[in-house]
């Protein structure tokens, strides 16, 4: 009735103590220099600030970061944060699905991909300013000009990964799904794009980290409103505090992002490879 | 009634990477199964097995030849039992099932998990491939090509990558969930045991892609593999394959 391949909980290696010690002694290390590389820019901070320069032209950092609470707290606030997200989750999404398309074409034909390699390529070597300056000049100041730089710097990276993703699928499970008769579309949403998605994440943290910078830098050229404009008003009436306050504040935010959602994301999206082995049958 | 005619069937690889020569893999193969039979083609690996089921199934062309696969006039339903489980690992068990169905409907669910329960997996539906052992992935397998109700059901060396003994409980299964529906069954396999004890007819092929014998197995159901008239055959099976290869051998064949 049963099978005898039955996978029981002492069958799961045991870690020694000496290697359970050594584990915790890792993390630890990490975790200390971790620290010491922020202590290291704070106190390279200070004595730039309050040591080399002592002047308005550097606050020390804790005036910056008291500064980044007085504009949180500004009712104004708000308004320009979500539109600096707003522009930055509109151009990424925007690339999320492009590239997915992209990442099949590739895939699918040589054709394309000849095609797509080069220009992708060209896209990822030029300047991230140059796109800001372009953006201006084709859009003025509007919101296009962020969301379609922003969107344009993240297609490389999320495309190549989903290519290469598409092209580790294991041929067995299309033949399969062939012999049940499913569509290419089918195939393509269900079998495809599921089993690149880890590396289709990937792609896209690499992609997130270029979009944002991008995001900010255009609308520091090209935009009346958002946390890049404030940065360049500030900059305009060389409030080099506030200037600092808001790039503070925006860094931290994408950061925490970066290294708690798009985290999240991907154990999400790789939860049933983590799935315990069932110990009961 | 489902039939499936095959008629003059050659297929030849091309050289690849690691085979610098073609490869013949069928010679020109005849073959007609009609009725709800649970047929097996039995021959060493290698011989062109897979590559016989592959173009039943339509996902490989053949070179010549053709393969007509009708039910009442109209082109069959196919499904496959594969070698290996091929599961979406992402996807649970139950949704797995669901991926083959044509209509998705509130009914999918149930449909697919009666079937788990008919190879007993009614109770692991929501967990993931890789939390069942080897054996259990392979009943989903198998499960899953009955549930898209074929006309012709056709299986690849399904116990062949299973420890003895699991392979023997899940040609139970197959048995008993076979004999429920009486589906038009292909079976391939390299196993003399696994032959006599399932099918209605055994087709016997070797190296090259060739038949050279075809006899019916008019034994009772369900069968044992101590059973004395399987023995039986199974050796008679065994001549017929040594005296193959000595005519293939001094060249009379
Ligand atoms: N895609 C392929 N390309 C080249 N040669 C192949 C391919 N598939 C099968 N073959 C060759 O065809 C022959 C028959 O293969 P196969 O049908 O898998 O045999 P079996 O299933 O009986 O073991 C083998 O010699 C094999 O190497
Ligand atoms: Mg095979």
């Amino acid at each position: 009735m049963s099978d005898l391949s039955i996978v029981t909980p002492d069958s799961v290696a045991q870690l020694s103590d000496r290697e359970i010690r050594r584990s915790i002694r890792r993390r630890w290390v990490t975790r200390t220099s971790i620290l010491l590389g922020w202590g290291a820019f704070i106190g390279i901070w200070y004595i730039l600030s309050d040591i080399v320069f002592r002047d308005p032209r550097l606050p020390s950092l804790h005036l910056v970061l008291q500064r980044a609470g007085r504009i949180i707290a500004t009712p104004g606030f708000g308004s320009d944060l979500g539109n600096s997200v707003l522009r930055l989750l509109g151009g990424f999404l925007l690339a999320l699905v492009i590239s997915s398309v992209l990442g099949l074409l590739i895939a699918y034909s040589d054709w394309w991909r000849n095609l797509l390699q080069g220009f992708l390529q060209l896209i990822v070597s030029i300047p991230t300013i140059g796109y800001a300056v372009l953006a201006l000049v084709l859009f003025g100041i509007s919101p296009i000009g962020p969301v379609l730089t922003t969107m344009l710097v993240s297609i490389p990276y999320i495309t190549l990964n989903v290519a290469q993703g598409i092209a580790g699928v294991d041929r067995r499970l299309i033949v399969m799904s062939e012999a049940f008769g499913r569509t290419r579309k089918q195939i393509a949403r269900d079998v495809l794009l599921p089993s690149s998605l880890l590396s289709l994440l990937s792609g896209a943290r690499l992609a997130f980290a270029v979009a944002w910078r991008m995001e900010l830098l255009s609308e520091i050229f090209a935009s009346s409103q958002g946390v890049g404009f404030q940065i360049r008003s500030s900059f305009e009436r060389y409030d080099t505090q506030a200037m600092l306050a808001w790039t503070v504040i925006f860094v931290a935010l994408m950061l925490i992002f970066e290294h708690l959602v798009l985290r999240q994301i991907d154990r999400w999206a790789s939860h049933w490879r983590s799935a315990e082995p069932s110990a009961t049958r | 009634m489902a039939t499936v005619l095959i008629e003059n069937l050659t297929k030849v690889f091309p050289p690849t990477a690691n085979q610098p020569n073609q490869v013949q893999a069928l010679g020109g193969l005849n073959l007609s199964i009609t009725g709800n039979v649970l047929v097996a083609v039995l021959g060493p690996s290698g011989c062109g097995k897979t590559t016989l089921l592959n173009i039943v199934a339509g996902v490989e062309q053949p070179t010549s030849g053709s393969v007509r696969s009708v039910q009442d006039g109209v082109p069959a339903h196919i499904s496959y039992v594969f070698q290996e489980p091929r599961l979406l690992p992402w996807r649970t068990v139950v949704n797995n099932m669901i991926f083959v169905q044509d209509r998705k409907s509130d009914r999918s669910r149930r449909e697919a998990e009666f079937y788990l329960s008919m190879v007993g997996l009614g109770d692991v539906a929501d967990l993931y491939p890789s939390q069942l052992s080897g054996g259990m992935q392979q009943r989903v397998n198998i499960a899953r090509a009955f549930l898209v109700n074929p006309d012709i059901l056709l299986m690849d060396e399904p116990f062949s990558h299973l420890d003895a003994l699991t392979g023997r409980s899940l040609r139970d299964y197959l048995q008993k969930i076979w004999s429920q529906t009486r589906k038009t069954a292909l079976l391939v396999t390299h196993d003399v045991n696994e032959a006599v004890e399932l099918a209605d007819r055994i087709i016997m092929m070797r190296p090259g892609g060739v038949i050279f014998d075809d006899i019916p197995v008019n034994l009772p159901r369900p069968r044992h593999p101590s059973n004395p008239d399987l023995q039986f055959l199974q050796n008679d099976i065994l001549r017929r394959f040594d005296s193959m290869e000595a005519a293939v051998r001094f060249g009379v064949g």
